[in-house]
């Protein structure tokens, strides 16, 4: 068996709990921490790890994701031999409807599978923003003989989305597995959706699975395949966030203005990249006032700004607050307005005087391309 | 087999530099950052391709790896083509010769087989060291209409200037009469811009008559216009206006990053008609501290910024410490401002670090006899705690001033 890695990623899930943020896109093509997507995050992880061959699988609202991603150059991913393999929703001739779960897309795409030469698969939610290496996945997993590696990480289940829990024994493999839907303050260790597998396993369950007409490869496989103990937890100790709502978007992306958080996430000699788009630098005016913030290039800014994130190419004009909030890219603030826990998607426009308030737990959302 | 093009560009990024002193000791002049971003080769390189030029050769000699390295395939500047593109041309061994560019005709009498690959009618001749923005497309379809063997572009300056360029005269109709360079006493202020288009087989035969010449300095301006002149070539001048400055000396490095943040001052990046492309350095966004305060500058990517910045430039992964005092400054890439330190009138070469409570560079009223005394901390220096760099002064690597 060879030692390198090919990746799978699942681009779709969760679409219904962003409040009108996932309209236009997909889940994994939310922008995040001022300049990127989530895609960015897996995409540059798999590339900094040698893993160059990489299938998406998507299922609506793929063409944001699409137009991002282009041919993968901006990851170095545009290679004569392997890149980006983008699947489309995949009917099956024998059925009218689209894909259920990922047992049913995995075996849609199987030959694509079977014949790239990597003797290893990374299996990874597009939901998750995290710098990881997954050659030291890999060694850990080849070392303990494990079926499949699950990457986890400690944190508090806050919010109603399903978490998957995983419990495990001394030597890192799992005993216990089960999905939580009640919130919970308490600190547990929670599968981040993303796996290491060899080709061959992956394989031969999918097949199997697929046969019993069974959908869903958390519960329907490996939930079941704790019991033979070959189940290993790897635990991420740098930061990881999972991102499945309006809530733990907003939460997530505000703990990047912690400078240790930016250093796991960004520090690092494996970069994350993005599509690249010319922006100017910056420029901040003589009314400008910056606190606390993430600034991306080609913003004007001529008013205040605390707390905040902005994407690239917004506009701050004079007298405006903006606190607590994200602006999404080409955004424009205008005269005297005031935006505390707000989110704007893409290309809002908030005209002069206006004041929006949201709350901590319970942002408000503004729709791209309106004008508020 | 390349096809034919209609012009192909040679830029000469070739040049030292000399007057940059410090930061053009590693690497060669069109390389050095300029306005956050980019370097200075960005503006000409953008501006061909731009112009709907999409082959360009460039002409390296000193310090080429950076060069190199930077522009790589092209890809960024949209230069990474099936046919034509981006292509760096040193100097190279043949079985009859091999040697250095000894001039700018020199440079391009040497890669007249690189021009020859795509069979051009034209050549535009660049030169890498100029922040400016310019159609080139509009100058090419001027040389065609004129029916013209060369056309030069030419910028008006005040007179007063005019002593410091090649200056052109030229009739009511743009048909040069009379070039000067450096002129005491100038005719005319139609100042070259070191732009010239040349109808090919014309120039190729030129620079071969200049190459057997053994007193030539094998150069644009001192032989190769000159003598296209005195042979009565129709050479014509091809008014450009807007933002253009040579940023061969300190001070005016300085001034063009200044210029940046005076929106009279014309050269405006954010025009998305006219991008100006550079290499990406995969930074995230800047962060600004909560004791940082901001006035009147420019900040890029990658930056975490706590201190007090007033009309600066602060490029890509700059920090700047709490209780730093930067003022009408430019912060190369990945300088690092220790606490306290004050910095004004100043260029902080990539790299470099400036000790808590350094004292660099020295507020300046103006100009003296059109030089503004700036301070400069060379690229990878390390400036010791509590030291003062005066205005004026130059610290290099070694220590050396």
């Amino acid at each position: 068996m060879n030692t390198k890695m090919m990746a799978i990623l699942f681009a779709s899930g969760n679409e219904n709990k962003f409040n009108d943020l996932t309209i236009h896109r997909t889940t994994t093509s939310m922008p995040f921490a001022g300049r990127y997507r989530l895609v960015d995050f897996a995409l540059s992880s798999f590339v900094n790890s040698g893993a160059t061959r990489i299938g998406i699988i998507t299922r609506n609202n793929y063409s944001s994701l699409m137009d991002h991603i282009r041919m993968g150059r901006d990851w170095d991913l545009n290679r004569k031999n392997s890149g980006i393999a983008v699947f489309p929703p995949f009917g099956l001739n024998t059925s009218k409807e689209m894909y259920k779960g990922k047992i049913e897309a995995l075996h849609t795409i199987l030959d694509f599978i079977e014949k790239a030469p990597e003797d290893y698969v990374i299996l990874s939610n597009g939901n998750t923003a995290a710098n990881i290496d997954y050659t030291k996945v890999l060694e850990k997993h080849i070392e303990s003989g494990a079926d499949l590696t699950i990457l986890c990480h400690k944190a508090q289940c806050v919010n109603s989305s399903k978490r998957v829990i995983v419990g495990r024994d001394k030597k890192g493999f799992v005993n216990d597995l089960y999905s939580v839907e009640i919130p919970s303050q308490d600190l547990k260790l929670v599968s981040l959706g993303v796996y290491v597998v060899a080709k061959s396993i992956l394989l031969e369950w999918v097949q199997q699975a697929y046969a019993r007409g069974f959908v869903d490869f958390e519960t329907d496989i490996l939930f079941k395949e704790v019991k033979n103990g070959k189940l290993l937890a790897y635990e991420i100790t740098e930061f990881a966030a999972i991102i499945d709502d309006v809530k733990t978007y907003y939460a997530e992306s505000m703990k990047v203005l912690d400078y240790n958080i930016r250093e796991q996430l960004f520090g690092g000699k494996n970069k994350i990249f993005t599509k690249v788009k010319d922006s100017v630098p910056t420029i901040y005016g003589d009314k400008a006032v910056v606190v606390n913030s993430l600034i991306a290039d080609g913003c004007t800014i001529n008013g205040t700004v605390i707390n905040s994130i902005l994407f690239r190419n917004v506009k701050v004009e004079d007298g405006v607050v903006i606190r607590d909030s994200i602006v999404m890219e080409d955004g424009t603030i205008m005269e005297n307005s005031q935006l505390s826990h707000v989110i704007t998607d893409k290309r809002v426009t908030v005209q002069s005087g206006r004041e929006l308030k949201g709350l901590q737990t319970y942002p408000i959302v503004v729709v791209k391309n309106k004008v508020v | 087999m390349a096809s034919d093009k209609q012009c192909v560009a040679m830029l000469l990024a070739g040049g030292q530099g000399t007057r940059l002193g410090v930061l053009t000791k590693e690497v060669a002049k069109p390389a050095v950052p300029f306005g956050g971003k980019y370097r200075i080769i960005d503006f000409t390189l953008s501006n061909t391709i731009n112009s709907d030029i999409d082959t360009i050769g460039v002409l390296t000699q000193y310090q080429p790896f950076e060069l190199n390295q930077y522009i790589g395939n092209g890809q960024p500047w949209d230069f990474d083509r099936l046919d034509g593109g981006a292509f760096v041309l040193p100097p190279y061994q043949t079985a009859k010769s091999g040697e250095w560019y000894k001039g700018t005709a020199n440079a391009i009498y040497q890669n007249i087989n690189f021009a020859d690959r795509y069979n051009p009618e034209y050549v535009l001749i660049l030169s890498g060291d100029h922040i400016y923005k310019m159609d080139y497309s509009k100058m090419l379809n001027s040389h065609i209409k004129n029916g013209a063997d060369c056309t030069i572009a030419v910028l008006d300056v005040p007179i007063e200037q005019a002593s410091r360029f090649g200056i052109m005269s030229a009739d009511s109709n743009n048909r040069i009469t009379e070039f000067e360079e450096k002129p005491k006493h100038p005719k005319s202020t139609k100042a070259s811009m070191g732009i010239y288009i040349f109808t090919w087989a014309k120039l190729k035969e030129y620079l071969i008559k200049d190459e057997a010449d053994k007193n030539s300095y094998n150069d644009f301006g001192k032989n190769i216009i000159p003598n296209m002149l005195r042979d009565g070539q129709k050479m014509y001048t091809y008014d450009f206006v807007g933002y253009w400055k040579d940023v061969g000396t300190i001070s005016s490095l300085w001034e063009a990053n200044m210029d940046l943040l005076d929106p009279q001052s014309g050269i405006n990046l954010s025009d998305r008609r006219w991008i100006i492309y550079a290499r990406n350095a995969a930074e995230p966004p800047h962060y600004v501290g909560a004791n940082a305060k901001l006035f009147n500058s420019v900040v890029s990517e990658g930056g975490e910024i706590d201190g007090d910045i007033r009309n600066s430039i602060v490029s890509t992964g700059v920090v700047v410490e709490k209780g730093a005092v930067i003022k009408d400054s430019v912060l190369m890439p990945n300088c690092v401002i220790r606490k306290g330190a004050v910095v004004s009138h100043a260029i902080v070469g990539w790299n470099a670090e400036v000790g808590e409570n350094c004292i660099i560079g020295e507020e300046q009223k103006g100009p003296i006899n059109g030089e503004w005394k700036i301070a400069v901390v060379g690229p990878n220096v390390s400036i010791k705690k509590g030291d003062k760099v005066a205005a004026g002064e130059m610290i290099g690597a070694e220590g050396g001033k």
